[in-house]
């Protein structure tokens, strides 16, 4: 139903320029005008045909012409270009479905537009109406049948948004051929009858009718495209008629189905037999039905199982680098649905393999992009900080031995104790020398590295490992470097593309939103398939039971012995008749 | 006397990429640690060298899927690890070989041992054997590795 018209919201559309909404003191809305000092209860709409249109009071396509005669007042649509009233065809241009009081099956109410007055009460009396569902009439493209809430039907041309209460004549013939078909395919569906009320079965029927819509409307938001076919299946399921008269006779089949045969009386009657085929029936239909579902449910291929298996394990932050069966020690992956996407444990590990595989390599690429932090850039630093000139090589290291720079493997002893012994003699050099060192240092970054935009904390390396870097105490070298740099230029431009990165992100998220409702669809038919088996499942003891009833009351030889049995074989009903007649 | 040179002071780092497994690794130490330490009693005489054969061949499966199933580590790393005894290169040896892919131990294959110069029962296939018979083996506790399986 992805182009079933939107209902506006709130069920109003807006108002038109210069009218103001109050409510009064009884409750009732009504609409003011302040500059034409007028008030009314219809509300006042500001679309195409403007002003006093009273929303719901749309014409209808049966109203008698003396209707025709007052509403010309309220009504601008009869002098709309394509309204005819020889056909009182009714255009309905918005996107909404305004209808709300027009005349309903035998019509009591055979009023049409009315005045402002009587409008409010109208639409307190009558029952809100909404489209229920919808049905291509075939061999008529653009045009759609709606059947509303309350069991009439309109015509709706998908092409154009028009709709009409009064079908056109060229739909008219398609239409009827269509309720043929219809009431073929309802006469071959429901063979038994209902003992049920009206009233309670239409309550139900509305009450599946009013679920099956929102599920559709969930679908409609969360998958677009190849789930229509269904839907259509669904509608068909619950077929509501407007025929007048023949509700009663509708089945409600559904409810049917669900309820096993459990709560039938014992007695087995004729009505009751016929039932159960027609139970079974609507069993094997509903079978077929849900077959045809599958196929063209989200499809959940193996590779999809495969991607949700990855995506569970990136979610769960898993080191690429333990072994499989420390994560499965470690039992975190049960817990998840996307846990069961593949079959096995073996299909598990493959993709585990596969998904590690993968994920180092991205780690390993993320380690070559990031700038390799050089081993002397933390020691030196450290020797900034705490190297002195009272000490030796020798007693520095045996003082700060367990400092996890000291410790560093990667930067040899030799390194170090050369490091230390030039910073040691550059820390006696003269400060005026220090800071022209300093300066010459920084001159010689280039403006790639070294520009307006640098601050103390990201400074490059170049100029982090350089010993003259470190020379000075922090307090009079940091104002120098900042200055110096506030007095840089700002970098030369590298214009870098984000914009394809989002893009491809954007995709990857798409992809994976489909994969899990993949899962849950599946899940969902396993859901079904097993409700189904536990129906079927009663629904055989049931009749079970009634063999054993059958049985039992076979086996009860009366005094009339087998003339009384042929007598109870005749007839369903003549238990006792076969005693009756000795 | 001059101070003893160890081999702390002139160690190398360990190649690129080690502080990744290394967590991994120190697990297994300290496991194979506590089934060395472990109390034999109410185990056969066989059957205490049992974990210690199980955690060898964990740790060196680990690294050899790593170099060469997940190509996660590098040359220089995997050489590093074999010469450093982080696994065991003759049964990773065994493994690249058609038949040996899951081999358990380096025992189990040591015909010249046996009493039928033969190998170890865990190295027959499934089908083979007896229909529900759970095995074991001696030397290494393994329950079967033929490739087949």
């Amino acid at each position: 139903m992805d182009d079933l018209p939107v209902r506006p919201p709130a069920g109003l559309p807006p108002l038109a320029p210069g009218w103001t909404e109050h409510k009064a003191p009884s409750g009732h809305m009504y609409y003011y005008n302040r500059d034409t000092g007028k008030s009314t209860y219809t509300r006042p709409i500001a679309d195409f045909h403007s002003f006093h249109q009273p929303s719901s009071a749309f014409p209808p396509p049966s109203a008698p012409s003396g209707a025709f005669a007052n509403a010309d007042l309220f009504n601008p649509l009869t002098t709309a270009p394509n309204f005819n009233p020889l056909t009182q065809q009714a255009p309905i241009h918005h996107g909404g479905f305004p209808p709300q009081s027009f005349p309903r099956g035998g019509g009591h109410h055979r009023g049409g537009p009315r005045g402002g007055q009587n409008n409010f009460s109208d639409r307190r009396r009558q029952p809100e109406d909404r489209p229920k569902h919808r049905n291509d009439i075939p061999s008529c493209a653009p045009w759609v049948l709606v059947k509303t809430k309350l069991g009439r039907r309109f015509v709706w041309n998908k092409d154009t948004n028009e709709s009409f209460w009064k079908f056109p004549l060229d739909v008219v013939k398609a239409v009827v051929e269509f309720d043929r078909m219809e009431r073929e395919k309802k006469e071959r569906r429901a063979r038994g009858d209902v003992s049920e009320e009206e009233d309670n079965a239409m309550a139900e029927v509305e009450a599946q009718l009013a679920a099956a819509e929102e599920e559709i409307q969930h679908e409609i938001v969360e998958v677009e495209g190849d789930v229509n076919m269904e839907d259509d299946e669904e509608y068909e399921e619950v077929e509501v008629t407007d025929d007048e008269g023949q509700e009663a006779a509708q089945p409600s089949k559904r409810q049917r189905t669900e309820e096993p045969a459990e709560d039938q009386p014992l007695e087995m009657g004729e009505d009751d037999i016929a039932w159960q085929l027609a139970a079974m029936e609507e069993d094997y239909a509903e079978e077929e039905e849900e077959e045809e579902e599958e196929e063209e449910g989200l499809p959940l291929t193996d590779e999809d199982c495969k991607a949700l298996f990855m995506e569970l394990l990136d979610d769960m932050h898993i080191n690429p680098y333990t072994p499989w069966d420390k994560i499965l020690d470690e039992g975190t992956l049960y817990d998840d649905e996307r846990y069961k996407a593949l079959p096995n444990m073996k299909a598990r590990k493959e993709c585990f393999t596969e998904w590690a595989k993968y994920k180092v390599q991205e780690l390993k690429e993320q380690k070559a992009k990031q700038l390799k932090k050089d081993p002397r850039i933390p020691y030196l630093a450290f020797l900034h900080l705490y190297a002195n000139p009272k000490l030796y090589w020798q007693e520095f290291r045996r003082k700060y031995k367990k400092e996890p720079e000291m410790k560093d493997p990667k930067l040899s002893d030799k390194d170090k104790e050369k490091l230390y012994r030039d910073h040691i003699k550059r820390l006696g050099m003269k400060q005026q020398e220090l800071k022209f060192d300093l300066s010459a240092l920084l001159k010689e970054q280039p403006l790639g590295t070294l520009n307006r935009a640098s601050t103390l904390v990201t400074l490059p390396t170049s100029v982090l490992t350089d010993i003259r870097f470190i020379s000075l105490p922090a307090s009079t070298r940091d104002p120098l470097v900042e200055t110096y740099i506030s007095t840089l230029p700002a970098a030369p431009e590298n214009a870098a593309a984000p914009g394809e990165e989002e893009a491809e992100a954007a995709k990857k998220r798409a992809e994976k939103g489909r994969r899990e409702r993949a899962l849950a669809e599946r899940e969902r038919r396993v859901r079904e398939d097993k409700r189904k088996q536990e129906r079927e499942l009663a629904y055989g003891k049931g009749r079970l039971r009634d063999e054993e009833i059958e049985l039992e009351r076979a086996m009860r030889v009366g005094k009339a012995g087998l003339r009384g049995q042929l007598g109870s074989y005749e007839g369903d009903a003549q238990e006792g008749a076969g005693d009756g007649r000795e | 006397m001059p101070p003893i040179r160890t081999s702390t002071r002139t160690r190398k780092p360990p190649p690129e990429g080690f502080d990744e497994i290394e967590d991994t690794l120190l697990e297994f130490q300290n496991s194979m640690k506590d089934a060395e330490n472990a109390s034999h009693e109410g185990k056969k005489r066989y059957e205490t060298t049992w974990p210690i054969f199980q955690i060898v061949h964990q740790r060196s499966r680990y690294i050899y899927d790593l170099y060469y199933e997940k190509e996660a580590i590098s040359k220089t790393l995997y050489d590093w690890l074999l010469k450093n005894g982080y696994a065991d290169a003759m049964l990773i040896a065994k493994w690249k070989k058609q038949g040996y892919e899951k081999l358990c131990c380096l025992r189990c294959i040591q015909t010249k041992e046996t009493n039928f110069k033969s190998t170890c029962i865990c190295r027959v296939p499934k089908d083979t054997l007896k229909e529900g018979k759970d095995i074991q083996c001696v030397s290494c506790g393994c329950r079967g590795c033929a490739s087949g399986d």
